[in-house]
């Protein structure tokens, strides 16, 4: 009996055991249910709690011209934005904040339904209106503090600059080219909060998201001269648009970049998108005569040819307006007569002695079918063939310029190089990058490319283009009282969409440097289709001379210093 | 096989035993420390602050073990009637010394010198060595309604009006089915324990309807998503908590729930932190650790000859076992919530002191049983 009753004990015992396993077993059962089966959705219940989306936007960097007047610049202002799961009567507000902030409700309704965690309302409101939705206390709407990007100088350097997004994201020009240095850090952080609302992560202070600051070689005031000079000229001559680039040739740094049409920064998306594009550096074009200047140099630098070498040409001066058509009345020209009359035939003659080996070298050492790496987006590198691959015809047009396609800055970047006494630069836009302090982060130096040229042959040519804005010469409209002005004119027929070169339809360029045996200052200008007159000389000379004389006005460079400098 | 395991529990400790409720311990700190740190912080300036108190109460709790794995557990049952008077006694002083000292509603502490003590927990203690000496005693007429029964639950009820004026729902429970657990395995007729359960079942319900509290726990506990900020706070809290911490945790320190989310997290939802930070993984450790200390005390409860040992030894591993499975069942929402501790694990001294104890009488009944 008692061995039965402690027997009965024990088992009873044991039932405890096992009932009390089984009620572990149902623990680790509902542990597996929660954590296994609802663990995603719990955890992100869990996450919508406790982290809080924490818009850090640094502010976007501003960019200077070289004297540090603001070009682009970030101003506070303020984004709603809501997170809908948070918002209770989606239709209700909807209609509300429409009202208030004149945006779409159908629209805005649709946001708030989505199931996303966060979406904009309307971006960059002004304070005023941002305070009006603050003050009816929505659950779920949110304020966040971002920048606007403001070009104060508008029009100035436009397609240069180019602009950024609503995003601040830089799309084009400079904004788009140096966007990792502007932009501002990390837009949106995650934080981590307590119950109690508060962040557990150290918060980095705003400022040290912003970007960082670009000082530009440009100065505003030239670039506001070169821009007033291309804009009347353009206006005169009823045509379709020009350009005008000023470089420092000895150092490649370029002082001012302009395109005419203008547009206005401020309200890019309402202009043709065609304009925003920065022509000088994308879009390559046959650049007529200006290839002259450096047919002579190759000539001088050959060896074969001296200024005062005598040339059998056919006897047109300045013919650029009808193609070579073959020989008509001989005539003897010395080099240098062939630059100052833009001999298209002369040319020829020139290039046959020389030779397209020497051509082509000397071409492609100016930097002519490569890109110059100019720090501006989508640069074109032209096109210039093997000489192995010029045709009979290709090897005398490509003496003045047809047959081979260039970009602006491929061009005065190669007349620099002829202007500093031989040396190809590389062109640059900025020339410091400085954090929100004005500490530099870095400063760009110029930078050499090679020598192309001897200085003799520099100076020679440059003697030689001189002629040119002398009496007689294709580009007299660019002579500037008192000063030595070297340059010389293009006047190139368009290709149509057949392939034909059509008539009246030219580009005209002048392009140039002053004072003539120092310069200071080396200037392109083309104007692209001019109805009344054609030739650079008559179009696009006159330009020249009216941003050179006002520039040294403004730099107060006068015929006595530019004695004394030399 | 008496002798076998006689044999092998005859000398030393009883790591069977002693390796899961040390890994508890241990984890207990590691995790008291990641759950309090913050709230320590916070609230007091050191986040040492639990660490501290906790790494003492631990010392002064291994120090229990060991004396009561020495102490013959038979002297026990000369102080059971003594320490049933003085658990009543303490539960009297709480009620009417005004030393109490109330926390979220309910007055269960004792504050003695700066030192905190929970007159229930003791009691519990007592109740438990009161029942096995009870039950070894009328082992012949058990069977009788008013020997076998009777006077425990005429006990049991005693303590259990004074818990309920703390008041402290869980505890009640948690000492009824202790009392029921040993009478069952005791040998009290299965009609007894049957007709007076239900016959305390409407008083229990009546009880739980009259306490606004109480109602509101029950309805967050139904269905708590639909009270997150008020009565169901606690829970969906603790839920995220696990459901955050997945399958591998979100690691030691990493979770997030206990930095104010989580009531009590170093205490009373310690198991909430460690299904978020050690994950499924780290609670079926933890659970199994349990197990095998359950096991343990079944075996050693049914190993030993001497009744009052067996009774007793399965009276504690019911203890420990019930307050595991009631801390947890209220993490995981099971139940509604009590305020209990998860036993070596939970920040508090008096839990741990006794919940040591406990292990190292067991030690002593397996040693010697």
């Amino acid at each position: 009996m008692k061995r039965t009753e402690e027997k009965k004990i024990k088992i009873r015992i044991i039932i405890v055991g096992v009932i009390f396993t089984v009620f572990y077993l149902v623990i680790g059962a509902k542990a597996a249910y929660e954590q296994i089966y609802r663990g995603p959705t719990l955890s992100q219940k869990a996450a919508d709690q406790y982290e809080k989306m924490y818009y850090a936007s640094g502010k976007r960097g501003t960019i200077y011209d070289s004297k540090h007047k603001e070009m682009g610049v970030s101003i506070d202002s303020i984004s709603i934005g809501a997170y809908p799961k948070k918002i209770k009567d989606k239709k209700d507000d909807s209609k509300t904040i429409a009202k208030y902030l004149d945006v779409n409700e159908k629209r805005l309704l649709k946001k708030l339904n989505s199931k996303k965690s966060f979406v904009w309302i309307k971006r960059h409101v002004t304070p005023k209106k941002a305070k009006n939705i603050k003050d009816l206390n929505f659950e779920g709407v949110d304020f966040i503090k971002e920048h606007t990007r403001v070009y104060p100088k508008k029009t100035i350097a436009a397609q240069l600059i180019g602009f950024s997004g609503i995003d601040g994201k830089g799309l084009e020009g400079i904004e788009f080219y140096y966007d990792s240095y502007l932009e501002g850090e990390d837009a949106e952080q995650v934080v981590i909060k307590d119950a109690l609302g508060r962040g557990f992560d150290h918060e980095k202070r705003v400022s040290d998201y912003n970007g960082n600051n670009l000082i530009l070689t440009i100065d505003s005031t030239i670039q506001y001269i070169a821009e007033r000079a291309l804009e009347k000229t353009v206006n005169d001559f009823g045509a379709r648009s020009g350009m005008a680039i000023i470089m420092d040739p000895k150092t490649g740094a370029i002082l001012a970049h302009a395109h005419y049409p203008f547009f206005n920064l401020n309200s890019f998306g309402k202009y043709d998108r065609g304009l925003w594009r920065n022509r000088a550096i994308t879009d390559p074009f046959e650049p007529g005569s200006t290839m002259k200047t450096f047919l002579a140099a190759a000539a001088i630098e050959s060896g074969y040819c001296s200024p005062d070498s005598i040339f059998q040409c056919n006897g047109e001066h300045n013919i650029e307006e009808e193609l070579w058509e073959g020989a008509k009345e001989k005539q003897w020209k010395t080099l240098q007569q062939i630059i100052k009359f833009s001999d298209n035939n002369g040319a020829v003659k020139v290039a046959e002695m020389i030779g397209n080996k020497n051509l082509y070298n000397t071409l492609k050492d100016f930097g002519f079918g490569s890109k110059t790496g100019i720090d501006c987006p989508g640069e074109t590198s032209g096109s210039l063939k093997s000489y192995l691959r010029w045709s009979k015809v290709e090897a005398g047009t490509i003496s003045y310029g047809y047959g081979i396609s260039v970009s602006a800055i491929q061009l005065i970047t190669a007349v620099s190089a002829i202007a500093n006494g031989g040396v190809l630069m590389k062109p640059y836009i900025v020339k410091a990058i400085t954090d929100e302090n004005g500490q530099f982060v870095s400063s760009f130096r110029p930078q050499r490319v090679r020598r192309v040229i001897s200085e003799t042959t520099a100076k020679t040519v440059r003697d030689i283009m001189a002629t040119v804005t002398t009496s007689g010469g294709t580009g007299v409209g660019a002579a500037i009282e008192g000063f030595k002005v070297s340059g010389k004119t293009g006047t190139a027929r368009k290709i149509n969409k057949k392939g034909e070169y059509e008539k009246g339809k030219c580009i005209a360029s002048f392009i140039g440097f002053a004072p003539g045996d120092n310069p200071e200052l080396a200037v392109l200008v083309t104007v692209d289709e001019p109805q009344i007159k054609h030739s650079g000389g008559a179009v696009a000379a006159p330009a020249f001379k009216k941003i050179v004389s006002e520039t040294f006005n403004y730099l107060t460079i006068t015929p006595q210093i530019a004695a004394v400098r030399k | 096989m008496i002798t076998k395991n006689r044999k092998k529990n005859s000398g030393g400790y009883d790591f069977s035993l002693l390796l899961p409720v040390l890994l508890l311990v241990g984890i207990g700190i590691v995790m008291v420390y990641s759950a309090s740190s913050e709230v320590a912080f916070k609230k007091y300036g050191n986040d040492y602050l639990f660490l501290k108190k906790q790494g003492i109460a631990t010392l002064i709790g291994i120090f229990a073990m060991i004396v009561f794995s020495y102490t013959p557990y038979r002297l026990l049952r000369h102080f059971s009637y003594l320490f049933l008077i003085t658990g009543l006694g303490l539960l009297i002083i709480l009620k009417v010394s005004g030393m109490g000292y109330e926390a979220g509603g309910a007055t269960r502490w004792l504050r003695f010198k700066g030192f905190s003590f929970q007159p229930s927990e003791f009691a519990r203690f007592a109740l438990v060595i009161y029942m096995a000496y009870s039950l070894s005693k009328k082992h012949e007429n058990i069977k009788n309604l008013y020997i076998g029964f009777l006077p425990h639950v005429i006990v049991l009820g005693i303590f259990s009006a004074l818990i309920f004026m703390q008041p402290d729902f869980g505890s009640v429970v948690i000492l009824a089915i202790i009392t029921w657990i040993m009478m069952f395995v005791g040998g009290v007729r299965i009609m007894h324990l049957t007709t007076s359960l239900l016959l305390i079942l409407p008083v229990a319900v009546y009880y739980m309807m009259t306490a606004q509290y109480r109602i509101q726990r029950l309805i967050s506990f139904l269905d708590p998503w639909k009270y997150p900020r008020d009565e169901g706070y606690q829970i969906i809290h603790s839920l995220m908590a696990f459901g955050t911490g997945g399958l591998w945790g979100s690691g030691i320190g990493q979770g997030y729930q206990k930095l104010f989310y989580l009531p009590e997290p170093h205490t009373d939802f310690i198991f909430s932190v460690i299904g978020e930070e050690l994950g499924f993984v780290g609670v079926v450790i933890i659970i199994s650790l349990y197990a095998l200390v359950l096991w343990r005390g079944i075996i050693i409860a049914k190993n030993t000859d001497d009744l009052f040992g067996s009774y007793l030894a399965l009276g504690l591993t019911v203890a420990i076992g019930l307050q595991v499975f009631f801390n947890m069942g209220v993490a995981l929402a099971l139940f509604p919530t009590k305020g209990l501790t998860l036993p070596f694990l939970s920040y508090g001294g008096t839990s741990l002191l006794l919940n040591m104890a406990f292990v190292g009488i067991l030690m002593n009944i397996g040693r010697s049983g």
